[in-house]
């Protein structure tokens, strides 16, 4: 593995290091990108307050549902 | 929003600071006193210098909408890593921290060297001390560095928790001389991953022109709100997982690789 990928890696593995958090808060700031930046969807911005927080609720949900998933976890279940 | 600011750098510190805290103990015994205060001051000291200059060039060069977006982005994610690994610990999905545990493990690698005990500066102490407070205290000075970003001046405010949680480790465990593992470290990370998943979400939000009702009231409402979800998805967990829950004691032989696991 080279440098930068190491680099790379290190800086995930230190903000983050799960990529279902990493992409779902991203899609959350892109629809909130969109609302904001789109005419058609103008008529969303009074309610970007509530998809911010749907949308960080939804990535706990969806993390901690991997979690449970794995084969040894199902196990333990 | 300072008092607020001034708990999650406290208690966000408090929690590292305990976990490098082991790590300075275990060089302090196996190597000696002076090689893990070396180590543990100069780590310190390149905290000190990583905030300082970061922060005040983020603070200074860069325009205050996209510095809160970028903070609050990255608060999310941190804030919701913590979340996320304190609700596995409290649901049994994964190992307790036990401080005590992880400097037994620590005691014996270090002990296993075989070197007598002088009173000489020891590369391998210091390495040791350095290596812990800087790793854990990366954290902290992300913390104290995101929120000098947040807009709410808040730098200064960060600091001053971060450097009390780091004196009260201090003088508890000088006083104690053992692992600090009474410190209710789990507790802590879920108070400070709620409250970094507020900030985020908070700053975040207002990056993108949200104006939030009860202006900075509304931290509280949030926080609560992800309190209640996160209690919510605690108890589900236990009830689809029950008999993990209480196997939370982790046995000698795998210390090392569940630490290293523990500390993601």
């Amino acid at each position: 593995m080279n440098v930068i990928l190491k680099v790379i890696l290190a800086v995930y593995n230190f903000f983050v290091g799960d990529l279902v958090i990493l992409i779902d808060v991203t899609l959350t700031m892109v629809i909130l990108a969109l609302i904001n930046s789109v005419g058609a969807l103008a008529a969303l911005q009074g309610g970007s307050g509530l998809i911010l927080i749907v949308g960080v609720l939804a990535t706990l949900v969806a993390t901690l549902g991997r979690e449970v998933a794995r084969p040894e976890n199902k196990q333990k279940a | 929003m300072q008092w607020a600011i001034v708990i999650a750098a406290f208690l966000a510190a408090a929690v590292e600071f305990v976990e490098a805290f082991t790590l300075v103990l275990v060089a302090g015994i196996t190597v000696n006193w002076r090689s893990s205060i070396v180590g543990a001051l100069a780590a310190v000291a390149t905290l000190a210098v990583i905030i300082a200059t970061l922060g005040v060039a983020l603070v200074t060069l860069i325009p205050l909408d996209v510095l809160r977006f970028v903070i609050g982005f990255l608060l999310l994610l941190f804030g919701l890593k913590w979340l996320k690994n304190a609700i596995q610990r409290y649901s049994g999905l994964k190992f307790l921290h036990d401080e005590e545990a992880i400097y037994a493990a620590n005691l014996a690698q270090a002990r296993a060297r075989g070197e007598a005990v002088g009173t000489r500066l020891d590369p391998f102490g210091v390495l040791l001390s350095y290596k812990s407070v800087l790793l854990e205290g990366l954290e902290v000075a992300f913390i104290v560095i995101s929120f000098g970003g947040g807009g709410a001046n808040g730098i200064g405010f960060a600091a001053l928790g971060a450097t009390a949680a780091g004196l009260l480790v201090i003088l508890v465990g000088a006083f104690v001389q053992a692992p600090l593992q009474r410190i209710p470290e789990n507790t802590l990370k879920f108070i400070v991953g709620i409250m970094l998943t507020t900030f985020g979400t908070f700053w975040s939000g207002e990056s993108f022109g949200i104006t939030w009702p009860f202006s900075d009231l509304f931290l509280l409402m949030l926080a609560a709100l992800y309190l209640v979800v996160s209690a919510l998805l605690i108890m589900a967990l236990k009830q689809r997982l029950p008999h993990v829950a209480s196997a939370t004691t982790p046995s000698e032989a795998t210390m090392l690789s569940q630490e290293k696991e523990v500390r993601q």
